[in-house]
């Protein structure tokens, strides 16, 4: 009985390789199939090479920008430094004010229209306003950033403060707790899950904008490569960027998923279970209570 | 508890009312009307009845989180103006905060009043212990089941030491089983404890089965119809609850809440 | 902290607070009228108050223009000379039309997705690039292969808007409740019945949500481009007078696309309601007395 079990738990375990690896090769093939027809239908002339870059060439690209003319380093640095600096400028005015705002409901019920009005506004597009005041350099670069992901974690953090749960505030009531006490121990940790969530909207926002700003002003960073570029007809390295970016979006998704799990821990059960287990071992280490 | 006919003065009453009312909406809706009672130290009084009869409303007013419209209620000799330390209330729902361990939860009062001391979280430690929920001190709300959460708040509810005990309907959303299991609990604990409990339930059986005295409270408006008393001996098993004279308590329960 | 009111005792009590609908139109009005005034007033105050720090020179820099300069730019734009209205039509055409486009790629592919599980499995990767790649990172390649038209801004708009609408729709039909989905069954659904009548509306109010973003970002993608590269258009108009100096005038247009962006967001707000009727009371209360009145009609007959 038991060696039959065994065996049918082994078997369903290979069946689930084979099905990963069956799909991993299905994918795989997909993909190589989709470039192969891409590079053939541009050596055969069926798509202008000139307009849509050859898989070969794009790789190509990504050779010489990365590596012979390493050109590519210094503009990824000047995008990401500002980029990085007015998120964090951003998201902190955005929370500072969103906490304000929603500890007020006076000043909330009347800011209301104004942000009704702010959130219709495409944001990014007071990119040339910015630039023609503040004039052309990083400053203007940073404004933009700044506006367009303040937005988020305002409207997150304000959200979160203000929509809190009726019966813990009751239970803290009961408890005759000060509004200190309720403000640290109670609408501070409910609302972190949401501001979080508002912080991946933000850094998003501030790429774009970013970018944005960077094609108005065409002196350095991504942006301003990948105009120059396709200017230039080079869309092998225009596309270069572009997949960089794809990465780069890549890397900045899943860095703020980590951060959620690590901030907001206790909506995940691989949280839950981590810090539990942390928790048990400080008192242990602390106490006499086994 | 003291019937309301008897006048003499008891050292040993520890919550009173007198003509307490409650009235919401400008006086239009009369949730309560006339309440008197005098409930002794240690005792274990359940309010039973249906919805809008005022129970809730009673316990809230002891409690301190609402204001009598008229009448007044005396805890400890004080009259009650809001929250108090010597007053611990319980909830239907657990309303535990979940980033927060079991333990955490527990702790939560004593937060509000002091800098935690080791004694403070050796004592939250055996609290849990005491509703059985050792192994899962360090656990999250989200990894326990509905009748631990309770029992984490039951835990909560009694780290204040306070020796006044209020519990809102805390059993109501759990399982048959789970709740019978959680009865024999508090009535352990309570005794173990010396607290003088409030038990508000819709559950007739529950209330007969907890308690020494069942305040029968009937609705339209919310008034006290009669004050049962269970001289049923403790401690009680579950078996009690098919005796002739558990029956015949609970058939009396029934008439009060028939005749009107 | 309001004290618990139980509906019950207040029906039991026979107290019923005089609705808001029984109140003659003037005194409605009127209520209106209370309610908008104190916004009002803050919205003059603020105006007046920007207005003298401009002039007393308070504020100097060439960046904050006066309120009344603002006001002469919107009356010059949208009444004396009228300039305006070619360019809002076009950002507010090349929105939508992107926008459409968009969202019949994102619903069609969700739907596919949906309904063919493989499918789903191999599509999903290229979403997920789609989405993790600015978007506005396309705008120069976009321009190049569209064009300095209408086109370009169109393409871009229906590329960003693409991913929102995408992924709401999929996880709106591939949500699974599984006490409703035991429903059908029991009642011998097949899963074509499922997927209709169903899945597709419990997915109603997530593909809104996404319809709603999209439409967002559709805007935002053919400003974006017209910044790139146009001749009409509000982002185009607001771009000159921006390297004009004259900032009066730019952000008199900045206020036109919050109209526009205004008018997509309510527009949408109101088919969402419209759709998704189930969400709101009143509008409940207006479809059931619709649907009985109807079903008397038939039965007269």
């Amino acid at each position: 009985m038991a060696a039959t079990n065994v065996g049918s738990y082994e078997h369903s375990t290979a069946k689930l390789h084979t099905v990963a690896i069956k799909r991993m090769a299905i994918h795989a093939i997909i993909f190589f199939c989709f470039i192969g027809l891409w590079e053939f239908g541009s050596r055969m002339g069926w798509l202008d090479p000139l307009f849509y870059p050859r898989p070969s060439a794009i790789l190509h690209s990504f050779w010489l920008i990365y590596v012979e003319n390493g050109n590519i380093w210094f503009h990824l640095y000047a995008t990401m430094s500002l980029v990085l600096f007015g998120w964090i400028a951003g998201s902190v005015l955005g929370i500072a004010l969103g906490s304000l705002v929603g500890f007020n409901p006076l000043v909330r019920r009347f800011l209301k229209p104004y942000v009704i009005v702010l959130e219709a506004t495409p944001r990014i597009a007071v990119a040339p306003l910015l630039i023609a005041a503040l004039g052309f350099g990083s400053m203007s670069k940073i404004a933009i950033i700044m506006l367009v992901c303040f937005f988020a974690p305002f409207i997150n953090t304000l959200s979160g403060v203000v929509n809190v749960n009726e019966d813990r505030l009751e239970l803290f009531r009961s408890l005759r707790a000060s509004k200190m006490q309720v403000l640290r121990k109670l609408v501070l940790p409910d609302a972190i899950p949401v501001i979080m969530s508002g912080e991946r909207l933000a850094l998003t926002a501030a790429l774009s904008g970013a970018l944005v700003a960077e094609f108005i002003q065409r002196d350095q960073g991504i942006g301003s490569l990948i105009l120059v570029y396709t200017r230039n007809l080079n869309m092998a390295s225009a596309f270069a960027c572009i997949f960089t970016l794809t990465v780069l979006g890549f890397l900045i998704f899943k860095g703020m998923e980590m951060l959620d799990r690590y901030i907001a821990f206790w909506k995940y059960e691989e949280g839950r279970v981590r810090i539990s287990q942390k928790r048990r071992e400080k008192m242990k280490g602390t106490s006499h209570v086994g | 508890m003291i019937h309301p006919n008897m006048a003499a003065i008891d050292q040993d009453v520890v919550v009173s009312g007198l003509n307490v009312g409650k009235t919401f909406a400008a006086g239009t809706v009369i949730a309560l009307q006339d309440a008197t009672f005098n409930i002794k130290r240690g005792s274990f009084v359940s309010l039973v009845g249906p919805s809008g009869c005022g129970k809730s409303t009673l316990l809230r007013l002891v409690s301190g989180l609402i204001t009598p419209s008229s009448g007044e209620i005396n805890v400890h000799g004080t009259p009650v103006l809001g929250p108090r330390s010597d007053i611990s209330m319980m909830f239907q729902k657990a309303t535990l905060l979940d980033w927060r361990t079991a333990l955490e939860n527990v702790l939560l009062p004593t937060e509000f009043q002091r800098t935690l001391t080791k004694a403070d979280k050796s004592r939250a430690m055996e609290l849990l212990e005491l509703v059985g929920l050792k192994d899962f001190a360090f656990s999250f709300p989200a990894q326990l089941s509905g009748g631990m959460q309770q029992r984490v708040a039951l835990a909560r509810l009694l780290q204040t030491g306070a020796d006044i005990l209020l519990l809102d309907e805390p059993f109501g959303a759990l399982d048959e089983f789970t709740r019978e299991h959680l009865n024999i609990e508090l009535m352990r604990i309570v005794a173990e404890v010396g607290a003088t409990t409030i038990f508000v339930t819709h559950n007739i059986t529950e209330a007969i089965f907890l308690a020494d005295q069942v305040v029968v409270m009937t609705s339209r408006p919310g008034k006290m119809a009669k004050i049962i008393d269970v001289e049923l001996e403790r401690p009680r098993a579950l078996s009690i609850q098919t005796s002739v004279a558990f029956n015949k308590l609970v058939e009396d329960v029934r008439d009060t809440l028939e005749a009107v | 902290m309001s004290d618990r009111i139980k509906t019950g005792n207040l029906k039991n009590q026979g107290a019923v607070p005089a609705s808001d609908a029984n109140m003659p139109v003037f005194d409605q009005l009127f209520d209106l009228a209370l309610r908008l005034l104190p916004h009002l007033a803050l919205f003059i105050a603020i105006i007046a108050v920007w207005e003298i720090a401009v002039a007393t020179q308070l504020i100097t820099s060439i960046i904050i223009p006066r309120p009344s300069a603002i006001g002469g730019a919107i009356v010059e734009l949208y009444i004396t000379k009228g300039t305006i209205y070619r360019h809002f039509i076009v950002t507010f055409s090349e929105s939508v039309l992107g926008f459409c486009i968009g969202a019949a790629i994102a619903v069609g592919l969700a739907v596919c997705s949906a309904l063919v599980e493989s499918f789903r499995r191999y599509v999903i990767p290229y979403a997920v690039v789609l989405n993790v790649t600015p978007g506005i990172a396309l705008t120069p390649v976009i321009i190049a292969w569209f064009g300095y038209g209408m086109g370009s801004k169109i393409a871009l708009a229906a590329i960003i808007s693409f991913f929102p609408i995408f992924v709401n729709t999929l996880t709106g039909l591939t949500q699974f409740d599984e006490d409703r989905e035991e429903l059908f069954r029991s009642l011998g659904a097949s899963k074509v019945q499922v997927f209709a009548k169903l899945r597709v509306p419990a997915a109603l109010p997530l593909l809104f949500a996404g319809l709603k973003i999209g439409l967002t970002t559709a805007l935002i993608g053919a400003v974006v481009a017209e910044f790139a590269q146009a001749t009409d258009g509000v982002g185009v108009l607001m771009s000159r007078f921006s390297f004009q100096l004259n900032m009066a005038a730019s952000l008199a247009t900045l206020l036109s696309m919050t109209a526009i962006g205004l008018i997509l967001f309510y527009s949408m707000e109101f088919i969402d309601d419209q759709i998704v009727f189930w969400r709101r009371e009143s509008r409940r209360e207006e479809k059931s007395r619709a649907r009985a009145k109807a079903w008397k009609k038939r039965a007269g007959k």
